[in-house]
């Protein structure tokens, strides 16, 4: 006899609200479906009633995790729009804390999925180091969690003291390289709860459109940053890493070698930029028209589509955020699966259901 | 020949891409959507998301983004009296993509035969329509 049973919305691992209903036999998972959306907040909605400069605070509200990735998107589109170009010191700005914003969104993740996989002292390990990345953020911005970094044709604040972030990021990519991979990738108990479980194919991550590491660890090669470059991202040089196997020990990987990647990138990014502007000419007005702009988020491509009617207000702000393309495959991870790693393949996905409600 | 007119060209539409800094537009509303979508799909174009937003004659006009080998191709279609095929069925990324534009614009999505029309159920359809008449008020205050 088969039995289903609701998990959400409000979840035991995740303190965001979705609902997941699995169907099981014994305790293998036979089925799935999901209701998202319980949390809808209308940001799109309510982009199109303020102006532009309203509407960068506003959609930095969309989540409190990639916020600055949601403003660069949006001030880029905007940019696009009014064609303002943007200063070369407040490109390199926005890949530093793009990449602080990356670092610190997987060590989030890490320790979730320590916290999940029953592994509390790396729990603790990873949301120490979470702590290192939003003391940097601080330095820079004076703020932990929206940075308010972006406006409408460069950055808000310069990086005034470049060599004690540099110093705070060397260290954390030592903690990374010496901690937090050898243990992820070692331990008997974490390869046990990971390797050949929620397993993706790469067919199906094709399929589905599927983003980010997500994708990445299908075997799927793609990376906005690197098919479409965007702000000082085409003057770095990186690696995009790529696993096959598509469980969720492939999902682990794929982030902790993209930590050291944004190490790699934000040290570069200090010692390439070059004092000059971070603002260019004030923002004057956005013509008729319309565009879109993407980057690429923690959790995969972000999309921005803006159309203007000439007005001081956006007249359309589509946001797509990759939890929302990366959420329906969750259905096919846990098919096969037993009951108790869903919460665990869930969370490998590192959903956000704030980005998917917005 | 280039990628992204190899697909217009197996798209028969007469037309040409009109190109963009941030990518190629094509606007038309004689396209076949399902042919559309088999052709990106063979051609390994990947459908980033679905814009829908409401014209001036009420019907809602709808772009398909694309990503081919980093370069957005955007396809834009009309609804005609608030219906469009949907294209799930071809390509089953578009999915929830419909049903977030049946949620805002009450766009019926016809041909779809597996989920339902909605992502939360407790939302009626249609949130976003009419939203373009109080837009302005934003801009006074």
């Amino acid at each position: 006899m088969s039995f289903t049973i609701p998990i959400g919305p409000y979840h035991p691992a995740l303190e965001e609200p979705f609902k997941l209903e699995v169907t099981c036999q014994g305790d293998i998972v036979q089925d799935a479906a999901m209701h998202v959306k319980v949390n809808f907040r209308g940001v799109e909605w309510l982009a199109q009633r303020r102006n532009y400069s309203q509407a960068i605070a506003l959609v930095e509200r969309v989540c409190g995790i990639c916020s600055h990735l949601h403003t660069m998107t949006f001030c880029r589109a905007v940019e696009q729009l009014a064609g303002l170009s943007v200063p070369a010191r407040a490109q390199y700005i926005r890949v530093i804390i793009a990449e602080l914003e990356r670092l610190t969104s997987h060590a989030l993740w890490a320790g979730v999925a320590a916290e999940v996989i029953g592994f509390q002292t790396m729990f603790m390990t990873c949301f120490g180091l979470r702590e290192d990345l939003m003391d940097i953020l601080e330095i820079i911005s004076g703020n932990r969690v929206h940075y308010a970094m972006n406006c409408i044709g460069g950055v808000n604040r310069d990086i005034s003291n470049p060599e004690a972030v540099l110093e705070i990021v060397r260290s954390i990519r030592q903690k990374i390289e010496e901690k937090l991979i050898p243990i992820f990738t070692t331990d008997r108990t974490i390869r046990a709860r990971c390797i050949g479980i929620g397993v993706l194919t790469k067919e199906t991550a094709i399929n589905w459109g599927v983003v980010g590491p997500t994708a990445r660890a299908s075997g799927l090669t793609t990376d906005i940053r690197r098919s479409a470059p965007y702000a000082a991202y085409d003057q770095l040089e990186f690696k995009v890493p790529v696993e096959t196997s598509g469980d969720v020990f492939s999902r682990v990987v794929v982030r902790l070698l993209e930590m050291v990647e944004s190490c790699r990138m934000i040290e570069q990014a200090f010692k390439q930029m070059e004092p000059g502007p971070i603002r260019g000419p004030e923002f004057v007005e956005v013509p008729p028209g319309e565009t879109v702009a993407r980057s690429e988020a923690p959790r995969g491509e972000a999309f921005y589509y803006v159309a203007s009617d000439g007005s001081d207000v956006p007249m359309r702000v589509k946001i797509r955020t990759p939890t929302l393309v990366n959420m329906p495959v969750l259905k096919f991870m846990v098919l096969g699966a037993n009951l108790a790693d869903v919460p665990l393949i869930n969370a490998s996905i590192d959903p956000c259901y704030s980005c998917t409600s917005r | 020949m280039d990628k992204g007119e190899e697909i217009l060209s197996r798209l028969s539409l007469g037309r040409s891409w009109e190109k963009r800094s941030d990518g190629w537009w094509l606007e038309t509303r004689d396209m076949d959507l399902e042919k559309m979508a088999h052709v990106m799909i063979e051609s390994k174009a990947r459908l980033v998301t679905m814009t829908a937003h409401e014209d001036s004659n009420g019907e809602v006009r709808i772009i398909y983004h694309w990503d081919l080998e980093g370069r957005m191709l955007n396809t834009v279609a009309m609804t005609d009296k608030g219906s469009i095929p949907s294209i799930a069925m071809v390509y089953p990324a578009s999915d929830w993509m419909e049903r977030e534009i049946h949620e805002y614009f009450a766009v019926q999505f016809y041909g779809r035969e597996s989920s339902p029309l909605y992502l939360n159920p407790g939302d009626s359809p249609g949130i976003f329509l009419g939203s373009a008449a109080d837009r302005k008020k934003g801009k006074e205050t």
